[in-house]
């Protein structure tokens, strides 16, 4: 399987952050979501990604090639939070801009989406809510034929009716094998519906990459007490958090843990709870 | 380049017209008290303002960190902010042209030799103001680029004054006023090509976020 991004090594120094040495790829054909609490690193790691802010060490490969040439550019579409759009414009002029600097630019299918968004083409964009301002930005993403889509934190604020219908729009995208999604979110549960992998970004560092079945599938809490606690057998543990009335212990096989200790209570775990354990747990 | 040109006259659509109208208006008016032609030398100063509501709706708007991301290399988006400054201060220069032709025909005294000298000053004082405010709007946050772009146009009149004095060193002014301005319209012309590749450098390493 080829990959539509991998970055390897990327590092990024700031006066109070450093991204450090992070590696992950986005296969094509997927949706990667990228988690981890405000500030881990995910905007800059994008940001990098799309030569928006220099690296100093890395590789960053895009769709196969290491320079973002204009070709590469033209399959990219790119999804911020916010439309970024100059707001005096409307979706009709935004139109005429983007024909001009798009090759690749398929007016049909811009107004066939706004107007499945139910977009006004001729208003200002400065009057559209949050919402429509966002389904804007996925329209333009959308209309130029881009193979890899790359959302930063483009969900957020929405309703759930909304969200739910960008989400099958991202579904949709990658039933063709040749188009992929690397999508950062706080919004776990939006990941767990739509997400291949999860790459997850604590303090700089991906803490991991996994398959998405793999941690709601295999992965568990153990909840028990401080004896329990000190009965398991600590290369079990991945990571743990002593919380008020119990322990919860991360382990990477639920079943076979299960198994191992069946006094135990083994659940599954959610993507936000493996989250919070692996950011607010202790080793 | 063409999009983001076009995207660009979209935001100062409403602000050229307003200059437009505003400098005709002005130089139908000023004809009864001085030469009308005296307005060349406002025109494509007063024009190119548009150029920096551009660039603050950009920054406003985000839209720095959108255009980087198209199929546009960071040197054409410089470009074409620099074609678009020069393309306003020619449409400056054009309609401040309207009122000079309009009294022309009316057989009022519009002198050939005062629109090139007037013309030249003011194209040599915005491509002096340009080139000091356009690179600082890359580097500056726009509250400060803003206060940049409006000391400028002093800047600008102080250096073209400079520039002469230093001509006159070498050729009498008042003799060679013409030739003289045309020489401050050559260094205008360079100092503002360097300020280009300068604001390309600029641009070419800058984080955007």
């Amino acid at each position: 399987m080829t990959n539509a991004l991998t970055i390897s090594g990327l590092t990024k120094t700031y006066k109070d952050f450093i991204l450090d040495h992070v590696s992950f790829a986005v296969p094509s054909g997927s949706i990667v979501g990228l988690i981890g609490e405000n500030g881990a690193g995910k905007s800059t790691t994008i940001n990098a990604s799309l030569g928006l802010i220099q690296k100093e060490d890395g590789i960053i490969s895009v769709l196969g090639k290491e320079k973002l040439d204009r070709d590469i550019k033209e399959q990219i579409g790119v999804v911020f939070d916010g439309s970024n759009y100059p707001e005096i414009l409307s979706p009709q002029k935004l139109n005429r801009v983007m024909k001009n600097i798009y090759k690749s630019w398929d007016e049909q299918a811009y107004f066939r989406l706004l107007k499945q968004f139910s977009l006004p083409s001729d208003k200002q964009i400065k009057q559209f809510s949050k919402g429509m301002k966002m389904k804007l930005a996925i329209t333009a993403a959308f209309s130029h034929h881009s193979k890899l889509l790359i959302l930063d934190e483009a969900t957020s604020g929405l309703d759930p009716v909304v969200r739910d219908d960008i989400l099958d729009m991202l579904l949709d995208f990658v039933q063709d094998e040749e188009h992929s999604i690397l999508v950062s979110s706080h919004i776990t549960s939006d990941l767990e519906k739509i997400a291949d992998y999860i790459v997850l970004i604590h303090k700089g560092k991906v803490i991991f990459s996994k398959p998405k079945d793999e941690l709601t599938e295999q992965y568990g809490i153990i909840k028990c007490g401080a004896a329990q606690f000190d009965a398991l057998d600590k290369s079990d543990i991945i990571v743990y958090r002593k919380m008020d009335y119990e322990w919860q212990i991360l382990v990477s096989d639920r079943e076979k843990m299960q198994k191992k200790y069946p006094k135990a209570m083994v659940v599954p775990a959610t993507i936000d709870e493996i989250m919070l354990l692996y950011v607010k747990g202790e080793k | 380049m063409k999009g983001v040109l076009v995207k660009d006259f979209y935001i100062a659509k409403s602000n050229i017209l307003v200059t437009i109208v505003s400098l005709v208006v002005l130089g139908l008016g000023l004809s009864f008290l001085l030469e009308t032609s005296a307005l060349l030398v406002l025109a494509p100063v007063a024009s190119t303002t548009a150029a920096f509501i551009s660039i603050t709706s950009d920054a406003a708007s985000k839209w720095n960190k959108n255009v980087v991301i198209m199929p546009i290399s960071r040197n054409q988006i410089i470009g074409e902010k620099f074609l678009f400054y020069i393309l306003l201060a020619l449409l400056g220069m054009i309609t401040a042209l309207i009122p000079c032709v309009t009294l022309a025909c009316f057989s009022a005294d519009v002198m050939f030799h005062s629109l090139c000298l007037y013309g030249s000053i003011g194209i040599s004082a915005t491509l002096l103001a340009g080139g000091i405010s356009l690179p600082c709007a890359y580097l500056f946050d726009p509250e400060k680029s803003q206060i940049v772009f409006m000391m400028s146009f002093l800047a600008s009149t102080g250096i073209i004054t400079g520039l002469v004095f230093f001509i006159n060193l070498f050729i009498s002014v008042k003799e060679n006023i013409l030739l003289a301005f045309n020489l401050v319209l050559i260094i205008s012309v360079v100092w503002f090509f360097i300020s280009y590749k300068i604001t390309v450098k600029i641009y070419q390493k800058q984080d955007i976020t």
